[in-house]
């Protein structure tokens, strides 16, 4: 991953991180909300390889730690991201290229975004956070794993294409 | 080669696994450095939330009224064509006249417990995937806004100032599973403590095991020390059903609130409360029904004339 895409990357999570809270966060969803940052960070670092998906993932988390509506500890987002990035890496040296497999890409991140909220809860309990109810909590993961099911089918492509522009001519072969 | 990716990639891994739990401490000691990069992020959105709002408040309950769109045709067609008429005209006005109505009922509110209040507008709503319940609203300090005040709606308690900056605040909303807060009940007296549950659904415990408690039961709130965090005498909600465990030592119940905090549009912040509050002159009263009374009067019967024929006897 070039310090370049990094940073074309770190401002593109910023721009959603500003419209998620900002507009997406005021949208009543049916079931529960839906985490526009998350499908797009999901989406950039399932198409990164390992060193630049765990790089993605903690430079994600930092940018939702910074989210002030949040109540967890500062570093929770980062440290999960992390993981998850270095999760995400693994699997998909086993799927291979998403650029031509667009379903699974849409199932992977809808998955992943699923995982990483439910391993927020997980991590929750184990720093002591009360979350509210269990039943409450389910909701919302399903929810956003719908949502991110029905909305990264429009995104995810244009995420690939704008990607593209970001990579070397030695990446691009 | 890959081996030695691998190890680079493992080592970043550990390097930034160990950041974050270095954060993550920082942060649960109290540092203020990250808590201050959260007060920067909100100055930063804050305007950004209120130039975004004026666009979003129509379109915020999109989904539900999609929802409700194909119940009756025939009364849609004409409902739209009524509402192509007026549409240029009201879409800014009704969302104006709805802020509107509920500043003045807040302000109704705050007036009869003599609060001293501040009114603002909900700005921002916060991320379903932090679990958290809050709301951004558009006063800060500037305002006269601090941390731990009580915030109100039109018909009672919403939560509580979560944190500031100069021109806006976040409010931990009432919903919030860390949200607790001090009930008396106005019937008994009896005194217990409230909890969010993330949803719409909150649970009272009585401290009294002896306590008394009834469906419909209306809370209000108990109050704290300088009326920080709450103030005194707020309604908070009612007893929906009260649950008889035998496991428990002290009686649970299953309370509703009187806030509806899906639809805030205008909240206002309490800055000062009277002297020991408004007692009980906040419970809600329930609205009289309206009786039809019929009278029934009688008529005057028609007076008979006298026929041509009897009057050619005569």
């Amino acid at each position: 991953m070039s310090w370049s895409r990094a940073s074309f990357s770190a401002l593109l999570l910023l721009f959603f991180f500003v419209i998620q809270e900002s507009a997406i966060s005021k949208i009543n969803f049916p079931i529960s909300g839906f985490s526009l940052y998350l499908c797009v960070l999901l989406g950039l670092m399932a198409l990164e390889d390992r060193f630049g998906a765990i790089a993605l993932g903690f430079i994600g988390g930092i940018i939702l730690d910074l989210s002030p509506s949040s109540d967890s500890p500062f570093g929770k987002w980062s440290l999960i991201l992390t993981l998850v990035g270095y999760l995400f890496s693994r699997n998909r040296e086993s799927i291979g290229d998403f650029t031509e497999r667009p379903l699974a890409f849409v199932l992977f991140v809808s998955a992943g975004a699923t995982a990483t909220l439910l391993i927020f809860l997980i991590f929750g309990i184990i720093l002591g956070e009360n979350n509210g109810a269990v039943l409450t909590n389910l909701q919302t993961v399903i929810g956003n794993g719908i949502w991110t099911l029905l909305f990264s089918s429009i995104l995810l492509p244009g995420l690939v294409k704008l990607r593209e522009f970001t990579l070397t001519s030695r990446e691009r072969i | 080669m890959a081996g030695g990716g691998n190890n680079r990639s493992r080592l970043l891994l550990v390097i930034l696994l160990v950041t974050s739990l270095f954060l993550i401490t920082l942060d649960l000691r109290g540092v203020s450095v990250t808590k201050n990069s959260r007060n920067a992020t909100q100055s930063f959105l804050a305007p950004i939330q209120r130039g975004v709002s004026d666009l979003f408040s129509p379109v915020g309950n999109l989904f539900s009224d999609i929802k409700n769109f194909g119940k009756t045709k025939a009364e849609l067609r004409d409902l739209k064509r009524e509402n192509a008429k007026l549409r240029k005209k009201v879409i800014l006005n009704k969302d104006t006249t709805g802020q509107l109505k509920k500043l003045k009922n807040v302000l109704n509110l705050a007036g009869r417990g003599s609060y001293k209040v501040v009114s603002a507008r909900v700005i921002g709503k916060g991320s379903s995937s932090t679990f958290s319940q809050t709301i951004t609203i558009d006063a800060g300090s500037n305002d006269g806004v601090k941390k731990d005040m009580t915030v109100m709606g039109e018909l009672g308690l919403v939560g509580v100032v979560k944190s500031t900056t100069s021109t806006s605040a976040i409010v931990l909303l009432m919903n919030d599973p860390t949200f607790r807060i001090g009930v008396r009940i106005a019937r008994s007296q009896s005194i217990g403590v409230l909890m969010g549950e993330g949803d719409n659904s909150y649970t009272l415990q009585l401290l009294d095991p002896s306590g008394s408690i009834e469906k419909d039961d209306v809370l209000l709130s108990l109050g704290s020390d300088n009326n920080k965090p709450f103030v005194p005498g707020l309604p908070v909600g009612y007893v929906k059903d009260v649950k008889n465990t035998s496991a428990t030592l002290t009686q649970e119940a299953s309370v509703r609130s009187y806030s509806n905090l899906g639809s805030l549009g205008v909240v206002s912040v309490i800055v000062k409360s009277s002297n020991g509050g408004p007692k009980d002159a906040l419970i809600p009263r329930p609205t009289p029904t309206p009786t039809t009374t019929i009278y029934v009067t009688q008529s005057p019967a028609p007076e008979v004339s006298p026929s041509p024929s009897s009057k050619a006897k005569n």
